[in-house]
């Protein structure tokens, strides 16, 4: 539209620039107007040009598929049919490509996080393993995101979609600790990410997240994920490990805990979610969120972890699973 | 995620100066869970001939128990035991009778023939056999295996370097790899010069993740 319009008055211009150009001040004649008379043919070729002019090339724009039923006709189709090109492999049934495509990433939440509410704060742990399908691609990644000094954002599903959806969540709450002269909260934090990842929905996002944090009303903890889910609650784990850590979490868990045995709890329940899960390994990050904002507690080895839970003994070499006996 | 990585494994046989060594890791998993770290995948046939096998779990099971049933009649009407080489062809032709509907294993078999010279093979699921000179891999972590055999392996090592350099290589694999792992059991056969041939069985400790 706004082309059209600077269009337009482009061409308004241009006629009086060369009219000026006709009419130099320093004439000395005066100027009378020379009016021209036609005879009728003249008159009639004159406008046959001028619609010829006006008239735009439309012949590349028809189309001859039309109500000829002849082989001719066929023939003719596809000579004067307009030109076109074969969709994209993939496109031909959109919703199944994107289906497909929404499947390749569904193994991506091979992990375990957990976080839980106690009276001393909040307790968010993590694994470190990111899976391909059967290949580990790293021992090594940081899965706990500091969104800010008072609030910690876990990562289970895609790494990128989780990375850059919490630096932006930082960026928002940052946004309105300016805009309002006080810290957000873990609701309205929760929230505004809950509201970003339900507009995308169906578009693919993986991201199953907690968000953990102390505000006024004190610890606060948020489940919210990229299907547009968002609860609150006081446990939580995310990931393809969660089923061993909830058993864990749940049997030891007392609402009055020190911080130390909190932490313990957290350790041991992600520690046995690697043990069960191929998805999960590492190492195990345990912080705690208290009034001062979050601190990291420990990052332990969980096959050192394992060897320390359960000390090797030394047992003759075992034979199982052998149902006849050796020849 | 395919039928081969149902279960999870990881299998390698080296060969060394008049010894070989087999290894395998010990977990037994259903897709992503672990249900045992104390599976057995590396047979025994005879006391100079072993048979590692990958791939589905239950195949690997039932693979074995037909190939001890052949052999024990090999025995009985050869009186002597079987030549690896001979194995090796009788593996290959039980898989391959099974061409439209294969068991879905891959083998390792690692043995001592004639003047105690190593013999190792592999086999894909319908047969194929692959006779190598210094190592063979199989299972979910054989890509990894490949790389860190073909970096660590060097011809003609004696029992205690072949032993340290096969685990060396199979912990490592393992440890990329979600669906093997949780330990490793490794057998190491040499042909002692006065005494009959050595045994030597050892459980690895690994990263338990």
């Amino acid at each position: 539209m706004l082309l059209l319009v600077f269009g337009l008055s482009f061409l308004s211009f241009f006629p009086s620039l060369s009219l000026s150009q006709h009419f130099a001040p320093t004439r000395t004649k005066p100027h009378h107007r020379i009016s021209v008379s036609l005879n009728l043919k003249q008159r009639k070729q004159r406008e046959e040009k001028r619609r010829m002019m006006m008239k735009l090339d439309t012949s590349g724009l028809e189309s001859f598929s039309a109500a000829v039923p002849s082989a001719m006709a066929a023939a003719e189709d596809q000579l004067f049919a307009p030109p076109s090109f074969d969709l994209p492999a993939g496109c031909a049934d959109f919703d199944k490509f994107q289906m497909e495509a929404k499947q390749t990433l569904k193994h991506a939440k091979g992990t375990t996080t957990l976080a839980f509410i106690f009276n001393q704060g909040v307790i968010v742990a993590a694994d470190s393993r990111a899976s391909m399908g059967g290949y580990i691609s790293s021992q090594s990644v940081k899965k706990i995101i500091e969104i800010n000094p008072y609030m910690l954002g876990t990562m289970a599903g895609g790494a990128a979609d989780c990375q850059f959806w919490h630096r932006n969540l930082g960026i928002k709450c940052r946004l309105h600790e300016l805009a309002n002269k006080r810290r957000i909260s873990v609701t309205g934090a929760s929230k505004l990410l809950a509201n970003i990842l339900y507009s995308y929905r169906g578009m693919g996002l993986s991201i199953g997240t907690m968000i953990a944090g102390w505000d006024e009303k004190g610890p606060g903890l948020y489940y919210v994920d990229s299907e547009g889910g968002r609860l609150k609650g006081n446990r939580f784990s995310v990931g393809s490990g969660s089923p061993y850590a909830y058993g864990v979490l749940d049997n030891g868990y007392r609402p009055d805990m020190t911080v130390e045995e909190a932490h313990e709890l957290a350790r041991r329940a992600i520690y046995h979610a690697t043990f069960r899960d191929g998805a999960s390994g590492g190492v195990v990050s345990v912080y705690h969120v208290g009034p001062n904002g979050w601190k990291k507690l420990s990052g332990d080895d969980v096959s050192e972890l394992h060897y320390k839970y359960y000390p090797v003994q030394p047992t003759p070499v075992e034979h199982e699973m052998v149902d006849a006996p050796p020849a | 995620m395919s039928i081969f990585e149902y279960n999870g494994s990881a299998l390698v046989a080296m060969v060394g100066k008049n010894c070989f060594a087999i290894a395998s890791d010990r977990r037994l998993g259903v897709q992503l869970q672990t249900v045992a770290t104390d599976f057995q995948r590396v047979f025994k046939i005879h006391d100079r001939l072993y048979i590692g096998l990958s791939g589905l779990a239950t195949d690997a099971q039932t693979m074995y128990q037909k190939l001890v049933f052949r052999h024990k009649l090999y025995q009985l009407r050869e009186e002597r035991d079987m030549k690896p080489q001979t194995f090796a062809s009788l593996v290959s032709a039980l898989l391959y009778e099974k061409r439209f509907g294969p068991f879905f294993c891959q083998p390792v078999i690692a043995g001592l023939g004639d003047n105690d010279e190593p013999f190792i093979c592999t086999m894909d699921c319908l047969g194929a056999k692959e006779l190598a000179k210094d190592f063979v891999v199989s299972g979910t972590a054989s890509e990894s295996l490949y790389g860190a055999c073909e970096s660590m392996y060097k011809p003609d090592m004696e029992p205690e370097e072949l032993f340290e350099t096969i685990s060396q290589a199979l912990l490592s694999s393992v440890d990329r790899d979600c669906l093997s792992g949780w330990g490793g059991y490794v057998l190491l056969v040499y042909a002692a010069l006065l005494t009959p041939t050595e045994v030597q069985e050892k459980i690895l400790k690994g990263r338990m993740d």
